[in-house]
């Protein structure tokens, strides 16, 4: 329906603005190159564009642009917001979903009409425009899809609930937010009632500044990385609502597990936070630029009383799933992910340092790389903490298992009766027996009747007595000498003397 | 010691009358002397043999040889050179082994204890200063050794609450358990509260317990008999009195050295404990009426400590002994009023006497010790030591008492060998004699003495100026002397001490510090002949170069030496004894210019050995 008017908006856009044409075009030629990408924009950045002072210029612009719209946005979008509040499935809600599916499709048959008449008129840039041509068709279809895919979704009837609390607990969260369904009927309403400048709706959206001039930073700046806004599906265990106190949720399997849960509705990117959908949208048009527009949706539910609002999870006997026993309900929308991918998902992520611990959250996966190879304490079981107390509560858990001691170290062992100090004191010619024993300790199989001579070693590293220098019937006094050549008399095991065993 | 006509009739013993001829003999000397008659006598002492005590590490292998099968009891205390492979083969060969004993060994680690860990059957395990232990090495010995009994883990000084804890969940069958000096705190305690076998714990000296840590062992531990927190610095009576409280049946409380006053709350509760039969509670200040309460209720009380106790008098001695006629133990170490008229009660009401240590307690004469010759002839064991009023007369009577094993006269002059003729003739069971500085000692005192304390094992001589080479020769007929102290006995040279040398074939520990003297031919006969020698200072001789490396090279058992202020040594001559000992000496005292002298090769050897060096 708008695309139409989108694309008249960007031409009339780009005809006083000739000088910066070809840059806008290889803007979004960027972006839209990779559409799945995970460049978020941070709400950090809204503060400057809230200030952002909105030119008298850029409305002039925009009204055109509503001129067109209205007709076409009073009927089949409010009736798809009342078909968003209605709690059942409704076939006509459903219909009238399909009917402005099948206008969207027209729409982008009128465009590929027009791509195809004015072929002829801009023979200037006849590549760059017929590449931001095929751009805004694929970006349309995609959004088609997805649309397509929500309306399938929103036959669950309670989906629908989730409508605004979901927009606003994403705001809140920053990522994630929402399922698929809820935030594309709000990115529609976004994109089709831009001009009800006064309405509580169009305050929650976007301001639009000139993307060409902020796209790029943005990108590079405020990457916000996944895994430091991990949920708290742990930590409220130890909730205690009643059952009945709150409403209850369920996402569908599709829903949950939607790469991105917030799209444009002009060109259909996908983002995963509210905010960065707004900060996206100002490349599309001056009216997503106001303050208003821009601003954080505010908490109105704030002042009325809320029903508290839970989740459960799609997955049948799942103790998170409401038709449980022992349901415990899962408190954002969030932790409904995060919970339905490690409880129920394969673990597709698999650490690349040890290529043994697997993850289905990538935000666990980062935060085991942190530690990975640092687990130092291990059992004999194979598994591996980062901390002794988990080690000895693991241990003191399961029958059997014992702390591991490494085995590198096993491997210096035998040699550390004597390590270094043997071979220092070979090094100074002190040719005792003790150092060769030290060989026979290597080979530790032996059972004991059999190697029990050769295994004097093993006791005693220090076999003076072993060696026999013999000869010695005396005390012999050779003059001192600072040679160590003398100093076989000191081994003298063969005097007239008796040995005493040293058994007692 | 059995003889017999001749060897038909030997033969015609059967083995299990043999047997049981070998049974009766108790001391460990008449049955070396069984094993070595034949080959015959030899095979049944192997067959009979359950535990054996290893001296020299080496020989254990042909030992086993001979007994591995049946052995039950294995003491491999302050081993060198016992490492985890040796300890597994162990294992493996002995596997009716219940009991090992391998304090002191300071290579025993985390590993040696993986090893021992396999020998499943074992009960008791005394890791005493097996510094180098942590927690995964006991761990391992927990997980492995599940019927363990009983452990002690004295100065394991790596051991944390960690340990503790999983030591208490999986050997849960503990009767014994001390973690003496041990860093841990009271969730140690906690753990061990939940021992319900446990019947001794000894907590001494672990700064980190204090009374919160015992009202756990109020609530826990039904079976604690024996608890010792002496010199724990963080408990106080109100710790005791939880303990006490939790514990009605306890039979033996060490509180020494961790109460500054014996206070009436915790006399009160003491009252319950009528099945009391040690309490020692050394250092503290303790009333007259105090021991009024203790005997009125604690009759059975046989052992009582009052070492350094402030406000210890003769009426309180007399009453305590008054009620307790059974005390067996009696510690009055510095006790400085106690008089004859103290003694002679504690030897009429206490007539089973067998200790009892009055060691500075100058007031006592002759007559407190008449009594005791009179009437405690079960005596044992007398500490006399800086006793003044202790005289031959004295000695005279006091050799009455012809069970007495050890007798310490340290410090009492007033003795000479009159005296010591006595106690030479009728107490044939001393062991221990301690001489120090009782200068009225000469030659023909030991000559006494070694013909009639033929199984001295431990004996003092330091100082007494008067002994000679002569003395020296009576002193190495004593076969059993294992322990010689002679400090400073300005006669003696080498023939003294190659006499004692190739007579005291069990010696381990010598001490001849300012023995200057002594020449070589004596340290050449120590080199040779002592090969039991474990612990020597020979600070202040004159050996030289040679015979220093003679005897640090030569004896294999040797591992602590004191080496200072050897006037005839050179730098290069203590380096080279220090290189042929430097695989098996643990601690070693040197001259401190010497730091700077001496190679720093060797310095890193002994250093990469985990021997100690002391500078002086």
């Amino acid at each position: 329906m708008d695309l139409k008017e989108r694309v008249c908006g960007e031409l009339q856009k780009e005809v006083p603005k000739g000088a910066s044409f070809t840059k806008f075009n290889t803007q979004h030629q960027q972006k839209w190159e990779d559409p799945s990408s995970t460049s978020d924009y941070s709400t950090r950045i809204e503060p400057p564009f809230q200030a952002f002072n909105q030119t008298s210029q850029t409305q002039s612009l925009l009204l055109c642009n509503n001129q067109i719209k209205v007709p076409m946005q009073d009927g089949s979008v409010n009736d798809l917001l009342q078909a968003s509040k209605i709690q059942d499935w409704d076939p006509s809600a459903m219909l009238n979903n399909l009917s402005f599916l099948g206008q969207k499709i027209h729409q982008l048959q009128d465009l590929v009409y027009l791509i195809i008449g004015r072929k002829g008129q801009v023979l200037g840039r006849p590549d760059e425009l017929l590449v931001q041509q095929q751009q805004l068709v694929t970006a349309d279809l995609t959004s088609i899809i997805v649309q397509l895919i929500s309306t399938a979704g929103s036959l669950l009837p309670s989906v629908k609930q989730t409508l605004s609390a979901a927009t606003t607990s994403l705001g809140q969260c920053g990522e994630f937010g929402g399922v698929v369904f809820p935030s594309s009927a709000q990115g529609l309403n976004d994109g089709v009632q831009p001009q009800n400048a006064g309405g509580s709706k169009v305050s929650e959206l976007p301001n639009s500044v000139d993307i060409t001039s902020n796209n790029g930073n943005e990108q590079s700046n405020h990457i916000i990385e996944e895994h430091e806004l991990k949920d708290e599906e742990d930590a409220e265990e130890g909730e205690n609502l009643l059952p009945g106190t709150y409403e209850i949720l369920q996402l569908e399997k599709e829903e949950i597990l939607a790469p991105h849960t917030h799209f444009c509705t002009i060109c259909g990117k996908g983002f995963k936070r509210d905010a960065n959908l707004r900060m996206h949208m100002r490349g599309h048009g001056d009216e997503y630029k106001t303050p208003g527009a821009l601003a954080k949706p505010t908490k109105e539910s704030s002042s009325e009383p809320t029903i508290i609002k839970r989740y459960s999870c799609p997955y049948a006997g799942c103790k998170r799933n409401k038709d449980h026993k022992k349901f415990q309900p899962l408190k954002t929308i969030l932790c409904v992910k995060n919970h339905y991918k490690r409880t129920h998902c394969d673990k597709s992520y698999i650490c690349s340092r040890c290529n043994t611990k697997k993850f289905s959250v990538i935000a666990d996966l980062k935060t085991h790389e942190k530690h990975c190879g640092k687990d130092k304490w291990l059992c004999s079981c194979g598994t591996t903490f980062s901390r002794k107390d988990k080690l000895f509560g693991h241990i003191t858990l399961f029958q059997g298992h014992t702390p591991a001691i490494p085995s590198d170290e096993i491997k210096a062992a035998p040699a550390g009766t004597s390590d270094g100090a043997t071979n220092k004191v070979g090094s100074v010619n002190f040719n005792l027996s003790y150092v060769s024993s030290e060989s026979e300790v290597q080979s530790s199989s032996m059972d004991i009747k059999g190697g029990i001579d050769d295994a004097v070693g093993y006791f005693s590293p220090l076999s003076f007595d072993t060696c026999n220098f013999g000869g010695f019937h005396e005390f012999p006094r050779p003059p001192f000498d600072d040679s160590e050549s003398s100093f076989a008399f000191l081994l003298s095991r063969s005097c007239n003397y008796s040995q005493k065993s040293g058994e007692e | 010691m059995l003889s017999f006509q001749s060897s038909k009739n030997v033969l015609s013993l059967t083995e299990d009358l043999l047997v049981r001829i070998y049974e009766l003999l108790a001391a460990e000397s008449d049955r070396k002397s069984f094993r070595l008659v034949c080959r015959e006598f030899r095979r049944i002492d192997t067959l009979t043999r359950r535990h054996l005590r290893v001296i020299r590490i080496e020989f254990l292998p042909i030992l086993l040889r001979h007994w591995a099968w049946g052995l039950k009891s294995l003491v491999l205390s302050r081993a060198t050179g016992l490492r985890f492979s040796g300890l597994e083969m162990l294992a493996r060969a002995c596997p009716c082994l219940e009991s090992v004993d391998v304090s002191y060994c300071c290579g025993f680690g985390d590993r040696e204890a993986a090893a021992l860990s396999s020998a499943v059957g074992l009960r008791e395990l005394n890791m005493d200063k097996c510094l180098q232990l942590t927690d995964v090495g006991l761990a391992k010995i927990a997980v492995g050794c599940s019927k363990l009994e009983k452990l002690s883990l004295k100065w394991c000084m790596e051991m944390t609450d960690l340990g503790i804890d999983l030591l208490c969940k999986k050997c849960v069958d503990l009767k014994y358990l001390d973690v003496s000096y041990l860093k841990v705190t009271n969730e140690s305690l906690h753990s061990i509260a939940s021992l319900l076998k446990l019947e001794v714990l000894g907590l001494m000296a672990c700064p980190l317990i204090d009374d919160v840590g015992l009202q756990f062992i109020e609530r826990g531990c039904p079976s604690l008999k024996v608890i010792d927190v002496s010199r724990c610095e963080g408990v106080s009576s109100s710790g005791l009195i939880f303990v006490v409280r939790g514990h009605r049946n306890l039979l033996e409380l060490n509180a020494g050295y961790c109460l500054s006053e014996l206070s009436t709350a915790l006399l009160h509760q003491m009252k319950n404990l009528n099945h009391l039969e040690v309490i020692r509670i050394d250092g503290a200040r303790i009333s007259e009426t105090s021991f009024q309460v203790i005997s009125a209720n604690c009759k059975s009380l046989v052992e009582i400590g009052l070492s350094k106790c402030l406000g210890v008098t003769n009426m309180g001695i007399m009453r305590l002994v008054s009620a307790c006629i059974n005390l067996r133990v009696l510690n009055l170490t510095c006790c400085h009023s106690i008089t004859d008229a103290a003694i002679s009660a504690i030897a009429y009401s206490c007539r089973s006497l067998v200790c009892l240590k009055v060691e500075s307690c100058n007031m006592i004469t002759e007559k407190g010790l008449c009594q005791l010759g009179s009437f405690c002839l079960l005596l044992e064991e007398i500490d006399l030591t800086d006793c003044c009023g202790v005289n031959d007369k004295g000695l005279e009577y006091l050799s009455r008492c012809s069970e007495l094993s050890c007798l310490k006269l340290g410090l009492c002059t007033n003795i000479s060998n009159k005296g010591l003729s006595y106690i030479g003739f009728n107490c044939l069971k001393i062991h221990e004699l301690d001489l120090y500085r009782c200068t009225g000692i000469g030659d023909d005192g030991l000559e006494a003495l070694s013909n009639g304390c033929k199984k001295l094992r431990k004996l003092n001589l330091s100082y007494c100026n008067e002994v000679s080479d002569r003395g020296l020769g009576y002193i190495g007929r004593l076969e059993e002397l294992s322990d010689l102290e002679m400090r400073a006995l300005h006669k003696i040279t080498g023939v003294g001490l190659e006499a004692v040398a190739v007579g005291c074939k069990r010696l381990a520990d010598l001490d001849m510090k300012h023995c200057e003297k002594v020449g070589d031919s004596g340290f050449w006969a120590l080199a040779y002949y002592s090969k039991n020698l474990r612990q020597i200072n020979l600070s202040y001789c004159g050996i030289s170069d040679m015979a220093l490396c003679m005897v640090m090279g030569n004896l294999s058992r040797l591992q602590e030496a004191k080496l200072v202020h050897l006037s005839n040594c050179t730098v290069e001559g203590v380096e080279l004894a220090l290189r042929a000992c430097c695989v098996r000496i643990k601690k070693v005292k040197l001259f401190a210019p010497l730091r700077f002298m001496l190679s720093s090769e060797i310095l890193e050897i002994l250093h990469a050995r985990g021997c100690i060096i002391r500078w002086d």
